[in-house]
């Protein structure tokens, strides 16, 4: 179990700079997840992680040990990657086993520590299945099980579970997560799917375009989010531009669409002066359609389309040409065109800086 | 420069270094430094550099006859120096006081260096017009029979040196076959046809070649996404209009990529110019490096040297315009992943008879040499008569019982073998290094220095060969078997390249990768993950490396006539043949007959390992 420690990570291909001066620090034991848009540069650090890339500058630390330039199978990683990547002509046992063997361990050994990964991934009994003979689950599992039963340093998963159907991945999330914190293993993980981000991590990073947006646990992510990518990625909302007005225990903004709202900054100490601009933001379930105790700002919405979601229920409203996502009771019967009023507490109307 | 020499200490290891050695330690010393020996000698004279030799052979009207004439009335400009007719009538009474008429297609004669631009350029227009119409044929339409007759029309795959085209030959001249039937016996033409010269060479070389344009053009045209043509004619578009502005121009890469190919293997050919030897066939390139290569003293001749130069630059860049140019434009290829059913029409009653008679005729033809061969080898007597009047297995008898030809054999087998082994090892090497060292300087130039002896003319190798090693411990004149395994490795070894190339570009590299994250070195990973993953792909490589090998002609024979003893199956062939010592056109006909048959075997062997990754083979 190591710390990982990333230094002004950059790693160019051509002219593109997939990732861009990346600073990090995962903690010991910590599920740790990377989550961006497809093509930001969260697989290409992963990678360099594994030292299947070598970073065009910058460090990569395992605890004290400088592993920037170290091959990787000197590196003691365990890597799940997206297509699983099991070796066709071997069986689920073989593949199992095979770093077991290149360590040279006892038969005896191999094969108490095979039964017992298999055991923790829920496979006994399927160790002479060729990987075609496996569903997209099951070979899922073998590919985790190939990873841990190394007890390597770190673990490294790359969409691990974008191939599976819904259910089954909702299920598997779960399954990674319970595994991780048993084997207490420093742990990395790719995704593009920002619920499974916020389901299975302790701490996550955002990335676009090879920078880091944010680092933050996924509650604070969700509910402070540092910049305008973030809020935006993150989530969905009701984003309202403006410009500061003034500054005391609320900040208050005149909206572009000629309203006067109180709002806090987006995330504790970020602030803003007067006459700057800032963008509004709302999360749908943060408004009711009651007055709340003390102050509130107030919206009157045109309802235009309702999306019935079985738990709750999404509007989505006009008001003098700006959108407005606003959560209800999936029992309220609001038809299209009418006029709603609706709250919202200034705390939980955040602004956030442009 | 620094992070440079960062990312190529990453990138090496010691199974790279060994692998890159040994690939560019073979090819420098039985390709490159041979080759630029072909070089330095046609430019070093005892004067120092001289373009003495290029001056020569550009004024002697042998080589080069063709001027400018420019005059003041119209046309004000014409060539001069073209000889011959392209066809001669001539008249006689046979014993039996009939008037026999027959036609000499003979060909015009532009001096060696333009007949031979001239037969690769013909070749080409036929092979393509033949091969694409085919592919097309069998892309397009639906009827009955005709997978069948598509993988029979790829027979003229399976090339036996010399036999076939004497098989040919045979159908062709004045008492030939052809002649027989349709003069004597049908008496459907008023005139006997004998084509000979280069128009004969052309006609051997298109029914040879036209299965490389079919296949890539065939592969092209099923590769285009249906929808395309779909959308084509949702819009409009149909019928000609349709071939003309979609389909076509989609296709064009592929079939290009063909044709190109067919210029150089017709440049290239000795073979067939040896065959019809004594008329204008042997006033191309290659007859005369092999006709002049040796001077009375033995030495190299500075001719054949600057001839053999002359062919190398232009198979050169033909080549350099394949990898280059088409590789550019396969936007055919580019499709969204999925898997498609081609489109394909069925054919009405009256079109199909027509379909049908095309394709068979062709068929026939393409299919003489071979049936001519197997004919002669089982042949007795042969006079002029349709088929022979007595058959017989002494020829194979005679072959197997005969202390020479029974060695040419063994030795063609020992040396294709030894070859093939060092083809596997070379060539799993190169195509590991540019499939997965792609990040790594200097791999794309590998892969053209690996895939460049389709584009070398073997009789430019085999020049090269002697001049560097005549009067070393490598000297054909002690023995001709390093030299022959040599050029063997080097001629044939593009098609395990490219075999095991497509096996590696098929296997997922993470397949790699997730075996050095659980601690496989990279030595260990190339040797445990993915040999036995390609292991495929490297037998039929390897098969297809070993049969062509076996019928290698050019190095064959000129390194077989500076010691018989150790010469391989295609010098004996062709010194049975030429040299009319023992056994005739029979037993050479046995010879040719055992290697095709082998040919098939190896041919079809490797093609059902590889199923449809087959045409990476044939395509560059």
């Amino acid at each position: 179990m190591v710390s990982i420690t990333v230094e002004n990570l950059v790693k160019r291909f051509g002219n593109v700079v997939a990732v861009n001066k990346v600073n990090l620090k995962i903690k010991e034991g910590e599920f740790f997840t990377l989550l961006g848009p497809s093509g930001c540069g969260k697989t290409t650090f992963l990678r360099t992680i594994a030292g299947l890339e070598l970073p065009d500058e910058g460090r990569i630390l395992f605890d004290d040990q400088d592993v920037t330039e170290l091959p990787p199978h000197k590196r003691d990683t365990g890597m799940v990657f997206q297509n699983y990547a099991l070796w066709p002509h071997m069986n689920v046992y073989e593949n199992i086993a095979y770093g077991l063997k290149i360590r040279k361990l006892s038969k005896q050994e191999i094969d108490r520590r095979v039964k017992e990964v298999l055991k923790l991934v829920k496979l006994e009994g399927l160790e002479k299945r060729t990987p075609h003979q496996l569903s997209g689950g099951q070979q899922q599992r073998v590919a985790l099980a190939r990873a841990i039963v190394l007890n390597p340093r770190v673990l490294l998963f790359d969409e691990p579970l974008s191939n599976l159907d819904a259910k089954l991945r909702i299920e598997m999330r779960a399954e990674l997560r319970r595994i991780q914190k048993e084997l207490n293993i420093t742990t990395i993980y790719v995704t593009h799917d920002q619920e499974e981000a916020m389901s299975i991590s302790d701490r996550m990073a955002v990335m676009n375009r090879g920078r880091v947006m944010q680092v933050g646990t996924p509650r604070e992510v969700y509910k402070s989010p540092e910049n305008e990518f973030v809020a935006r990625f993150i989530g969905q909302g009701t984003f309202l531009p403006g410009t500061v007005e003034e500054v005391n225990e609320y900040l208050l903004v005149k909206l572009d669409v000629d309203l006067e709202v109180k709002a806090r900054p987006s995330k504790p100490g970020i602030t803003f002066n007067p006459g700057e601009r800032v963008l509004v933001m709302i999360r749908p379930e943060s408004f009711t359609l009651s007055e709340p105790e003390g102050e509130y700002n107030e919206f009157e919405v045109e309802v235009f389309h309702t999306s019935f979601l079985g738990n709750s229920q999404l509007l989505q409203g006009y008001y003098k040409g700006e959108k407005f996502l606003v959560e209800v009771d999936p029992d309220l019967d609001v038809p299209s065109g009418k006029k709603l009023r609706v709250y919202v507490k200034p705390e939980l109307t955040m602004a956030i800086k442009l | 420069m620094g992070s440079l020499w960062r990312k190529i200490k990453w990138e090496v290891d010691a199974l790279t270094v060994i692998q890159l050695t040994i690939v560019l330690v073979t090819f420098a010393a039985f390709m490159i430094v041979p080759l630029s020996m072909i070089v330095v000698r046609s430019f070093y004279t005892s004067e120092g550099f001289s373009l003495k030799w290029f001056t020569s052979i550009l004024s002697d009207p042998y080589y080069f006859p063709l001027r400018l004439k420019f005059s003041q009335h119209f046309p004000f400009v014409w060539i001069e120096g073209i000889r011959g007719n392209l066809f001669d009538v001539i008249e006689y009474t046979d014993p039996s006081g009939k008037l026999v008429k027959i036609i000499y297609l003979k060909g015009w004669d532009f001096g060696v260096l333009v007949n031979s631009l001239v037969v690769a350029a013909s070749t080409t227009a036929l092979s393509t017009a033949l091969g694409f119409t085919l592919a097309f044929i069998f892309a397009k339409y639906r009827f009955p029979g005709s997978e069948a007759l598509r993988v029979l029309s790829m027979i003229p795959l399976l090339s036996t040196p010399f036999v076939g085209a004497i098989g040919l030959k045979k159908m062709i001249v004045a008492d030939g076959v052809l002649n027989i039937l349709f003069h004597d016996v049908l008496g459907l033409l008023p005139f006997k046809i004998e084509i000979t010269g280069l128009p004969a060479v052309i006609i051997v070389q298109t029914l040879l070649f036209y299965p490389i344009v079919m296949i890539n053009a065939y592969t092209a045209l099923i590769s285009i996404d249906p929808s395309l043509e779909e959308q084509a004619m949702n819009v409009g578009a149909s019928g000609f209009k349709l071939f003309r502005t979609i389909t076509l121009p989609l296709a064009t890469p592929g079939i290009e990529a063909g044709a190109l190919l067919v210029f150089i293997l017709a440049l290239e050919d000795l073979g067939t110019p040896i065959v019809f030897k004594g008329t204008t066939a042997e006033k191309v390139l290659t007859f005369q490096i092999f006709s002049k290569m040796f001077t009375p003293a033995g030495l190299i001749s500075e001719e054949a040297t600057t001839l053999a130069l002359i062919l190398l630059v232009i198979s050169s860049l033909v080549f350099i315009s394949i990898r280059k140019y088409v590789s550019l434009k396969r936007y055919a290829m580019l499709g969204k992943g999925g898997i498609w059913r081609p489109r394909r029409r069925k054919l009405s009653m009256k079109v199909t008879i027509l379909v049908y008679a095309f394709t068979i005729t062709v068929l026939f033809f393409a299919t003489l040499p071979h049936i001519g061969v197997t004919l002669l080898a089982f042949a007795k007597e042969w006079g002029p008569t349709i088929i022979p009047e007595e058959f017989t297995l002494n020829n194979f008898l005679a072959v197997l019982s005969g202390e020479e030809a029974r060695r040419s054999i063994l030795n063609s087998v020992v040396y294709s073998s030894i070859a093939t082994a060092f083809m596997v090892v070379l060539g799993v090497s190169a195509a590991y290094l540019v499939s997965r060292k792609k990040g790594l300087p200097g791999m794309e130039a590998l892969d053209l220095l690996v895939t460049l002896p389709i584009a070398v003319p073997g009789i430019a190798v085999a020049t090269g060969l002697f001049l560097t090693y005549l009067g070393t411990p490598l000297s054909p004149t002690i023995s001709g078997a390093p030299l022959l395994i040599a050029s063997y490795t080097v001629r044939k070894i593009p098609f395990t390249v490219r075999a095991v190339f497509s096996g590696l570009e098929q296997t997922d590299k993470t397949l790699d990768e997730v075996a050095w994250t659980v601690g496989a070195s990279k030595t260990r990973t190339f040797f445990g993950i993915i040999m036995p993953l390609i292991l495929l792909n490297i037998i039929a490589g390897g098969m297809l490396s070993f049969i062509y090998s076996m019928s290698e002609v050019s190095t064959s024979i000129v390194v077989g006539d500076a010691n018989h003893a150790d010469a391989p199956m295609t010098w004996k062939m062709y010194d049975m043949l030429f040299h009319g010592l023992t056994g005739g056109t029979f037993q050479p006909a046995a010879m040719g007959f055992i290697l095709m048959s082998l040919q098939f075997l190896f041919i079809v062997g490797a093609n059902l390992i590889l199923r449809k990754r087959a045409t990476a083979l044939i395509s560059l």
